[in-house]
């Protein structure tokens, strides 16, 4: 469809083509620098893929690319089966795909239980799933632990919290795709046991859970496959095993002093 | 050729004192941040002050020389050096919905003081410089003003970029809006360079006042619009590149002039003042909005939202009390009043658009005109059919402004709005109902109703506002509030999560419009005539900034806000005469009160609030904590010491 998409279309197939989100050769420039060069990865079903790298990879902005909230220079986007690289964003969500946001996009003047409920209703808005929306938020909210808080505007509470927030009002659209920048950091060494249970979990429905996380071990307890990002370049990607044995991660990224 | 030889000079000269306004509004622009709304305003009020130490029949009869000396080198700077003082230096930082609140309430107070100053009634003059001396040159006829005007510009053009690409201070004020921090670490001082720039900002558009007033005439609201026409040029250089502005001032001077000669006749002819607002919304159209990007927070937080039975309760009262109030009430009375709730209607539009969608919009009251159009029209006037016409048409135009505005936000919005209600004025209500004249506009037949007494008329008002507002109260409540808050606090969460927000903002957007449709046809059955005057732009600017004292996100408030207007008139002869002028007032109010987002209308919720608390009329109930990670809010509860109420 899209004229700048051309060349990367003859240049390259889909290599991941059941997976549940496939991007292909995605770049993205800012003035003269190159946040995210040529990165190609994938997400699959019932699993969870970790997106690592140091601070200024890439990480967020891929995950902007994905969700159409940047336009890439180049590269394109698959969900599913489908190209989605010319839908605006919100037509890109109704195929099933959630975020959270690393610097916080909640509704601040609504109460944390009207975050929550708020999702519920757009997607029973653009959805066939006829679930009261309440009843929905009902559940999302005891799920991701945040009954004690439901009444409080979100703009007063600590970012910890407010990221479980974004956390449950992704749940609410009863997303196929997660996509998570981050919602572990602020959260205690229990708190962040229970969110990897929790994402886990997700999968089990089959849900596919893509991951930004700073915390190396969380990424390595609950990933399937980590891909891995230095200065917007893809420089590695497998199994936790095989990522923690890479030379190029532990020089880029885990540094040169991490046990081996 | 002579033809398009004269209309180049007057294009020039017309294009320099654009470029005058513009360059005035990129220095402050450049160096604070802050868009000055209040600029045509500064031009007029120096226009103004020039006359009085110049003029030798009415005035002080001083020297012009002189008194342009004084204007432009002391009164003009030491006025600049007043308003960074004392309106602009508290706002560096601070949000651009209130930079425009207090430079929109700054326009307002300067128009309001220069009416007392200088009685509109009575005709002024400014003549040429030179008297209008001139010379030929080959066709044309120059006159000296004109030389003068082109000379000031090219040297202030040229000075300007000396000053800023050459010399220390230049650079220093280039620097501080990018970092005041560190340009105060490295030795500069942002303080000094904001007083600087103000001061000079204020220097030219007196100058550019001074030029305008002989060409154009020397009235208040002319002159002041007509410097909003220079907005254009300061947008095609995005408030940034002087050159740039510097361009698009002369090829908006010259485009316009060139129209007005070649064009003797027909409907563009007509319209062709608009032009420089035509320009300036179609530049905001093509410029680059900020992507959906940053979530907006509210300086303040918001009161509750009533719940349907107070809203009802309060509704009732609300009417009883009107109707109470009726019985004591003269004909002139009970009309003001009509419109003080027709006014409070247009209000509660904005407690929609701009309290709870957050989009600023400063051309409701031309929508209100369209309303009263279309009612004038349809049955000839006074049938409940041409209720249906002036929601139907008012709706139809806003949505079909919506649609090129949905991407703006903030500053951007309100110019286009602005420019629209401006284009509205001069191509629409002028031509429909002439210069002065009107048009007469019945009051709508309602079975059962004697719609043609004044008291009827009033409830009626008092009725559909309270109607109105308990379904705007209710839709805030409804899962389509909840949307719209969601859209205003996070327009990229609400993409990620399936929400069309253009679709939703065109929504409100239209609906609001409506309102103000509706609200139309009330006025016009106030007076049963209305004219080009009752929808003018500025009124628009008044309705944004009263719905803001009175408090934005409450219907209490935009009620309050309106009738404060409306009865204006009734309080009056008992103000002293320094405060009789309702520009001043609301001016006032907007720069003072109008920083409060919530009004007067949230100290009323807080005090509600407070009362409920006291009586224990809130009981707010127990939480349990449950799931995986709930330690997390319960240790934040408990760290917050007074929020404890889990029970783990």
């Amino acid at each position: 469809m899209s004229a700048p998409a051309t060349e990367s279309t003859e240049r390259t197939a889909r290599q991941d083509p059941h997976a549940a989100l496939e991007i292909l050769d995605v770049s993205v420039k800012f003035g003269g620098i190159n946040a995210v060069s040529d990165v190609s990865l994938s997400a699959r079903r019932g699993q969870i893929t970790g997106l690592i790298g140091p601070n200024g990879a890439g990480k967020t902005t891929t995950f902007n690319v994905i969700t159409g909230l940047q336009e890439p220079t180049h590269g394109r986007v698959f969900i599913g089966d489908q190209e989605v690289s010319d839908l605006p964003p919100y037509k890109r969500s109704r195929l099933g795909m959630a975020r959270t946001f690393q610097r916080l996009e909640v509704f601040g003047s609504l109460s944390v239980y009207e975050n929550v409920l708020a999702a519920a209703e757009f997607h029973h808005s653009w959805s066939d799933d006829e679930t009261p929306p309440r009843l929905v938020a009902n559940e999302i909210v005891e799920r991701v632990g945040l009954s004690i808080v439901s009444e409080e505007r979100v703009d007063a509470l600590p970012t910890g919290i407010a990221r479980l927030v974004e956390l449950g009002r992704a749940l609410a659209t009863r997303p196929d795709l997660l996509l998570l920048d981050e919602v572990g950091s602020g959260l205690n060494h229990e708190e962040t046991a229970a969110l990897g249970d929790l994402m886990i979990d997700l999968t089990r429905d089959g849900t596919a859970i893509l991951l930004v996380e700073h915390d190396v071990e969380l990424v390595m307890r609950v990933c399937d496959r980590i891909f891995v990002l230095d200065f917007g370049r893809l420089i590695a990607n497998g199994t936790p095993e095989q990522i923690q044995k890479d030379p190029a991660v532990q020089a880029a990224y885990l540094g040169a002093d991490t046990e081996s | 050729m002579e033809i398009f030889l004269s209309y180049t000079v007057v294009g020039i000269v017309a294009g320099c004192v654009y470029a005058l306004i513009a360059t005035g509004l990129v220095v402050t622009y450049n160096t604070t941040g802050i868009f000055n709304f209040a600029h045509g305003a500064i031009a007029m009020v120096g226009a103004y002050t020039y006359w009085q130490f110049e003029d030798a029949a009415q005035g002080w009869g001083i020297n012009p020389v002189i008194s342009l000396i004084i204007v432009l080198f002391v009164l003009a700077p030491l006025f600049g050096l007043i308003v960074e003082r004392v309106l602009m230096r508290p706002l560096q930082g601070a949000s651009v919905d209130l930079t425009l609140v207090v430079t929109l309430g700054l326009l307002l107070f300067l128009v309001g003081v220069a009416q007392l100053a200088w009685d509109p009634s009575v005709t002024r003059n400014l003549p040429y410089f030179f008297n209008g001396a001139g010379f030929r040159l080959g066709y044309v006829q120059v006159n000296y003003h004109e030389i003068v005007a082109v000379v000031a510009t090219v040297g202030i053009a040229l000075g300007l970029r000396v000053l800023f690409n050459n010399t220390r201070t230049g650079i220093a004020m280039r620097a501080v809006v990018d970092n005041p921090d560190l340009l105060a670490m490295a030795g500069g001082q942002p303080t000094r360079v904001r007083q600087l720039s103000w001061a000079l900002s204020c220097s030219l558009a007196a100058l550019a006042g001074i030029l305008l007033a002989p060409i154009a005439r020397l009235d208040i609201l002319l002159l002041t619009l007509l410097v909003v026409d220079g907005y254009g040029a300061a947008i095609i250089g995005r408030l940034r590149s002087l050159p740039l502005a510097v361009g698009g001032a002369m090829a908006i001077g010259l485009g316009q002039n060139y129209l007005n000669g070649y064009l003797h006749s027909g409907f563009l002819h007509r319209i062709q003042f608009t032009i420089p607002m035509v320009v300036l919304f179609v530049m905001l159209i093509l410029l680059p909005q900020d992507r959906l990007k940053s979530a907006s927070f509210a300086d303040a937080i918001s009161p509750r939202v009533a719940a349907l039975k107070p809203s009802l309760i309060w509704g009732a009262i609300l009417i009883g009390g009107t109707a109470l109030a009726s019985l004591g009430l003269s004909d002139v009375n009970m009309r003001t009043g009509a419109n003080g709730f027709a006014l409070a209607l247009i209000l509660l539009s904005l407690l929609l658009l701009t309290g709870y969608g957050g989009m600023v919009s400063i051309c409701q009251v031309s929508m209100a005109g369209l309303g009263a159009i279309a009612m004038g029209h349809v049955a000839s006037g006074g049938s409940l059919l041409g209720v249906l016409a002036a929601i139907g048409l008012s709706g139809a135009v806003g949505a079909a402004l919506a649609f090129p505005t949905l991407k703006m936000r903030g500053l951007y919005l309100a110019l286009a709005t602005f420019a629209f209600a401006t284009v509205m004025d001069q191509a629409v209500f002028t031509q429909v109902f002439g210069t002065g004249g009107n048009l007469a506009i019945g009051r709508p037949r309602i079975p059962g109703i004697p719609t043609q007494s004044d008291r009827a008329w009033m409830m009626v008002c008092c009725v559909v506002f309270t109607v109105v507002a308990i379904v705007v109260l209710a839709v805030r409540r409804s899962s389509f509030g909840r949307r719209l808050v969601a859209v205003n606090d996070s327009p990229a969460a609400c993409a990620t999560l399936g929400v069309n927000v253009n679709y939703t903002k065109l929504v409100v957007f239209t609906a609001a419009a409506m309102m103000c449709g509706l609200a139309g046809v009330l006025i016009g059955g106030v007076t049963h005539s209305v004219d080009a005057l009752t929808f003018q732009a500025l009124l628009s600017l008044v309705a944004l900034l009263l719905a803001r004292v009175g408090g934005i996100n409450t219907a209490t408030g935009v009620l309050f806000g309106a009738f404060v207007f409306a009865l204006f008139p009734i309080f009056v002869p008992h103000l002293p005469h320094i405060l009789q002028n309702q520009f001043l007032l609301t001016g006032l109010a907007a720069v003072s009160v109008g920083r409060d987002p919530n009004g007067f209308g949230g100290r009323i919720a807080q005090g509600a609030a407070y009362l409920r608390n006291a009586f224990g009329m809130n009981p707010k109930p127990a939480f349990v904590a449950t799931g995986p990670v709930a330690g997390t809010a319960a240790v934040f509860l408990e760290e917050e010491g007074n929020l404890v109420r889990a029970g783990n």
